[in-house]
């Protein structure tokens, strides 16, 4: 068995499972076919549903990848040929020729300035930016090395030019760079391939051909303030702003006269999301939207989509479009449609027209399927082996991650990677941290005392020429040499070179030196390369500063030598005036107990338990009821599957209770929390309230949802035997006794029961539309003489077989469309057998329908589970605005509290089916065995700390503090002949972030952020202010 | 111990401005803005700090104080922030200050600003810094009170 994993695909899927694999103690081979990490959400703008900045939030995940030693990137390389079977796989690999040796490139970009060759379309723009023939594809690529394209150099296809090679100072051009083969073996391999959205292949109906027909990641890119635009919303035919701007949803998908007969499932909010953008960027915009659906169905979706139209006044339409074309004249969009409210056909003018076009399996989908001999669906998205678990592939030992499975989101596809490192944990579990290398320090750490005087060594940096050009370098190192506790002062080429790194540690030893600045680059990206040099020399890693002379001197202000060498000096005296200042400060390493206790024993909270315990760690499950399994007890036949829901129960209940990891407590409650991540105390109380007490490390939220009783709502109270909710339903279908059925004719489902509202409940619940389906055709198989009508707003069919499952299903029931404004009116007409008449204003027909029923269903959301406010309180862990728990990021950390060492999983966060349950458990246990599978955790030694004289015990810095870690606790206080005891701050190092918002929260000055502290940034105020 | 300023005519006056940026978006769109090499003009200074939250009114007060011409301070979009929740203190409490420096200490607001930057914004930052510092230079060299 091999202790390694090869990723394929370094999107934001293949990112998230790295990184949990090299935390969980796995050796990482992430390939990735491209020159650059950082996929799809690379190119985004903005992520919905709360506009957060793609770019902000993806770049650290990209550089931690970069900077993590047990993952091998392995960039513009390819997977060519896959023997061997799980835990042995021997993998081929092909590294394709960069013309540049990765090890000497340092990406300063200087190829590129002075390539002369034409520009071409720029792939990461989508074609609408330009770059050279030596190029990287985006400034924040990860690695940032350069390439050149073989099919454009000049020098590489007629053999002149070649002035890459003469600017190169790192002597990195290799224009005889061939083709490679590597060997790898590996234990696992995960597929995260993602997904394409190649609208040229649309058909001639949506006018893709036309230039202001653009696709809607073509678009992202015009939003983007980096991208070919700057951000600026302009057409691409004359670059003019464009004033009315149509979005096009589901162009070419969900019909089955296009390509793509399923949905994509996150279109309907990523437009709601350019639109928003696009009347940020533009007052003079307006958006209209031509919808089918709107499928948002995903946490604080409905709402967005919602105000999108009230606080932006973009505008929906519930159309059909019959075609797209151009005004030859002025490059406008006509597009004909039928407006599906009014019944009228009609024309619309659009200056720019975004198309909301299929998402497909990425291009080599196939090949690569054939490659490691797994198994394609028939829209040739990689098959899971079972619905259960859609990690798994056809093939044991690969796994399946992200959109190249299915349709997903950024929050499902990380809670999945999540998910899929956790599984191979378990898998390759008797392996774990045999191929992953910790850090042995050779020289111990030396004693560097605040009395002792500061001798601090500084290097510059010329950056080949990028900071040397427009940076006197030498005038700087020489200025420097004048400034107090300088001992040394040298400039280099490139800091970052391993050379570099040698001649640092030299430097440290030779001078005795205990402060280090490197005035290069930006310490986003480097910091952590010095820092470890600086370790390696026994010099403590807080010691190290670093000064970005490139980004805020040389690079931007290219036309004034004189001004970017006088800011030079400026912002490294700044740096020596904090670097006298610098503490060591220490990295404690706290004891993780190897336990995890799971609140809810429903689907979710088994399968995290049967994660932890298969990862060889104690499991504990609380459940307030006496028996396992939650809402999956209440249901009949699980939808697409079609299969009981209690044979998968029984099957996972007995995996529960058989293993001896595992223990359950039933009929139980939390009564107390104290501690924090890796050493919490948990005490337990049951039905005859007998207390347990428990030693836990992490704790896993799985709580479930229930589903809301409608009392008063179309006539429901409980009373009527035939309003029922739909979960009243699955109970009567799973009972033996259908005689029920004998005197019902006519049946009629209402979705959307006080569900979508402008008040109340707003959000749509996700799972109601799939499961009032799956009952149209369970009921006609019982009863095939049933006539059944379904009341609906929008249909929710959004994963990738669901679409076809409804299609299937469609002819079995008579769908009529109400909405908001016109609510069916209900009205009992027989008292003794129950008869009701429905009135309901069918949108699609533009008429009002009356008729007669013998049985309503009522689909109604599913809410929250009782009491949760009491536990979140225990833990400390937000619920949001509808109750459910709030997770840390909805974007990225899906499956996270903000507080480490507590996570989530399941319908507590949000409405989901089982499938999505299981993986977010999944997810879930893998977020929190990685602290069991580390055995300690590491605290940062940038934290906050409090002056105890100083604090007044106030309480302000615990009422600010995102990670609950700081408490208002009694402390005793000597004063010269009383004791005193007084509420007192206490800052928990194992859970300060080091934001500092606590530190310039408080009122009288206690408390400061360590490395950031008040006298260190005064003093560089000072040295700027005072000392040039 | 305040710096005396050399009295100098408007044109040739340099201003000596101190931007904080936190190390998430507004530092990450600064270094977008050089690696776009986006130019602006060189009179400003950063001051990087984990988060905008860290931003005590007493550096802002500190650097007027020791004649700073201009005070900027940058961190990321509401709802961006890196520590989920620290630059809505940083508005909260800028709001305060600015009332403070404007009201009792008599400054002229514009001398003191908050924005947000993300950091696929350098276009925005270079453009942020060269409108701040003109502005600056428009309201001529900070008296120390």
């Amino acid at each position: 068995m091999e202790g390694s994993v090869l990723v394929i695909g370094g999107g934001i899927a293949g990112i998230q499972t790295s990184l949990d694999l090299t935390e969980l103690g796995f050796k990482v081979y992430l390939v990735e076919r491209s020159p650059s990490i950082g996929g799809r959400m690379s190119q985004l703008d903005k992520t919905f549903p709360t506009n957060d900045c793609s770019l902000c939030i993806l770049a650290p995940k990209m550089v931690e990848v970069f900077r993590n030693p047990n993952i091998e990137l392995m960039t513009y390389h390819e997977v060519k040929k896959v023997t061997g079977k799980t835990g042995n796989f021997q993998v081929t690999v092909l590294k394709k020729p960069r013309y540049i040796d990765e090890t000497k490139c340092k990406g300063c970009g200087d190829c590129a300035s002075k390539c002369p060759k034409i520009e071409v379309p720029n792939a990461f723009d989508m074609n609408l930016g330009k770059r050279k023939s030596v190029y990287i594809p985006f400034p924040q690529a990860v690695p940032p090395i350069y390439l050149i394209d073989p099919e454009l150099c000049l020098k590489l296809t007629k053999g002149v030019c070649g002035v890459c090679e003469k600017v190169c100072q790192a002597e990195a051009i290799v224009y005889d760079q061939k083709p490679k083969e590597i060997s790898i073996n590996v234990g696992a391999i995960v597929v995260a391939t993602g997904f394409d959205m190649p609208a040229e292949e649309l058909s001639s109906r949506w006018g893709y051909k036309y230039k202001n027909v653009v696709s809607a990641l073509e678009y992202e890119r015009i939003l983007c303030a980096s991208g070919p635009f700057e951000g600026h919303v302009l057409r691409p035919s004359d670059e003019s702003e464009p004033e009315k701007i149509a979005f096009i949803q589901c162009a070419g998908s969900r019909d089955l006269h296009e390509n793509v007969p399923y949905c994509s499932s996150v279109c309907c909010m990523y437009t709601a999301k350019e639109a928003i953008i696009t009347k940020e960027h533009s007052d003079n915009s307006n958006c209209f939207v031509f919808r089918h659906d709107i499928r948002a169905y995903g946490k604080n979706f409905y709402e967005f989509t919602q105000r999108a139209q009230d606080e932006y006044g973009v505008k929906y339409f519930q159309t059909k479009i019959s075609k797209i074309e151009e005004d030859k004249e002025t490059n406008d969009l006509i597009i004909h449609y039928e407006d599906l409210k009014s019944g009228k056909f009609n024309d619309f003018r659009a200056n720019l027209v975004v198309l909301a076009t299929p998402l497909v399996p990425s291009k080599g989908t196939i090949d690569l399927a054939e490659i490691l001999d797994i198994e394609l669906d028939h829209y040739d998205f990689f098959k899971e082996n079972s619905y259960f678990n859609k990690s798994l592939s056809s093939s044991e030992g690969i796994f399946l991650c992200g959109f190249c499975q299915g349709p997903m989101d950024i929050p499902e596809t990380v809670a999945d990677a999540s998910g899929v490192a956790s599984q191979i944990a378990a898998l390759l579990n008797s392996v774990k941290y045999t191929e992953t290398k910790e850090k042995v320090l050779e020289i111990p750490e030396m004693e560097v005392k605040i009395s002792d005087e500061p001798r601090i060594g500084v290097l510059v940096c010329h950056c080949g020429i990028n900071i040397g050009k427009y940076v006197d370098v030498s005038e700087v190192v020489n200025y420097l040499k004048t400034l107090p506790y300088v001992i040394h002062s040298e400039a280099n080429l490139y800091s970052c070179s391993s050379d570099s790194q040698a001649r640092i540690k030299e430097l440290i030893k030779e001078h005795n030196l205990n402060r280090f600045i490197v005035a290069s680059c930006t310490p986003r990206t480097h910091e952590a390369l010095f820092q470890e040099t600086c370790q390696e020399a026994g010099l403590n890693k807080y010691l190290f500063e670093m000064v970005n002379i490139r980004d805020q001197c040389s690079w931007v202000h290219m036309g004034d030598n004189k001004a970017a060498t006088e800011k030079a000096k400026d912002l490294i005296r700044m740096a020596v005036a904090k670097a006298r200042l610098l503490k060591p400060l220490p990295e404690a390493k706290l004891d993780i107990i190897p336990t995890t206790l799971i609140i809810g024993g429903g689907v979710s909270g088994m399968t995290a338990a049967l994660n932890i315990a298969s990862q060889g760690f104690k499991a504990y499950i609380i459940e307030k009821e006496n028996k396992l399994g939650g809402n999956l007890n209440n249901l009949n036949i699980l939808y697409p599957i079609q299969e009981e829901a209690s044979l998968f129960l029984n099957d996972i209940k007995d995996k529960v209770n058989n293993n001896k990891n595992i223990q359950i407590f039933f009929n139980s409650k939390i009564k107390n929390i104290k501690g924090y991540i890796g050493n919490y105390d948990v005490s337990i109380i049951d039905s005859e309230n007998k207390t347990y007490d428990l030693k836990i490390g992490t704790i896993i939220v799985a709580t479930g949802a229930q589903e809301l009783k409608p009392d008063g709502i179309f006539l429901y109270d409980r009373k009527n035997r035939n309003i029922i909710t739909q979960l009243d339903l699955e109970q009567k279908l799973k009972d033996k006794d259908k005689s029920w059925l004998d005197n019902i004719n006519r049946i009629t489902t209402i979705l959307c029961v006080n569900a979508r509202q402008k008040e109340g409940i707003t959000y749509c619940s996700n799972v109601c539309c799939g499961v009032s389906i799956k009952n149209i055709n369970i009921l006609k198989e019982l009863k095939p003489e049933l006539e059944i009508i379904v009341l609906y707003r929008d249909f929710q069919m959004a994963k990738k077989d669901f679409e076809e499952y409804y299609r299937e299903r469609r002819k079995d029931a008579v769908f009529l469309r109400y909405d908001l404004d016109n609510l069916p009116k209900i009205n009992k007409t027989n008292d003794k057998i129950e008869k009701y008449n429905i009135k309901v204003f069918d949108t699609n027909l533009q008429d009002e329908i009356e008729f007669e029923t013998d049985l309503i269903i009522l689909s109604t959301p599913m809410i929250p589970a009782d009491n949760l406010e009491e536990l979140a309180k225990m833990l400390k862990v937000p619920l949001d605005k509808n109750g459910f728990f709030l997770e840390a990021h909805v974007k990225l950390r899906p499956l996270d509290f903000a507080t480490d060492g507590i996570f989530l999983a399941g319908c507590a966060q949000w409405p989901k089916n089982i499938q999505d349950s299981i993986s977010q458990a999944n997810g879930a246990a893998g977020r929190a065995s990685r602290f069991l599978s580390a055995k300690t955790i590491t605290t940062s030694g940038l934290i906050a700390e409090v002056n105890p004289e100083r604090c007044i015990g106030c309480g302000k810095c615990e009422s600010v503090c995102p990670y609950n870690a700081i408490e208002i606790k009694e402390a005793s206080m000597d004063f010269e002949d009383v004791s005193l005891v007084l509420k007192k701050s206490f800052i928990n190092s194992a859970l300060c972030k080091g934001c500092g918002t606590c530190a310039a929260t408080c009122p009288n000055g206690a408390i400061s952020v360590k490395h950031y502290d008040f006298d260190q940034i005064y003093a560089m105020i000072e040295s700027y202010l005072l000392e040039r | 111990m305040s710096k005396t300023k050399r009295k100098v005519k408007k044109k040739d006056f340099n201003p000596e401005i101190l931007v904080f940026c936190c190390n998430w978006c507004s530092y990450a769109g600064a270094d977008l803005a050089g690696v776009s090499r986006f130019q602006y003009p060189p009179n400003m200074r950063i001051v990087r700090v984990m988060c905008s939250g860290r931003v005590d009114p007493s550096f802002v007060l500190k650097a007027l104080k020791e004649g700073a011409d201009g005070v900027l301070i940058t961190g990321c979009h509401i709802g961006d922030c890196h520590y989920i929740s620290g630059n809505e203190y940083t508005r909260d409490r800028f709001q305060k200050l600015h009332q403070f420096i404007i009201k009792q200490l008599g400054i002229n607001g514009k001398r003191v600003r908050l924005e947000w930057v993300s950091a696929s914004e350098g276009k925005r930052f270079a453009e942020l810094i060269t409108e701040f510092t003109n502005q600056i230079k428009e309201l001529g060299p900070f008296k120390v009170l």
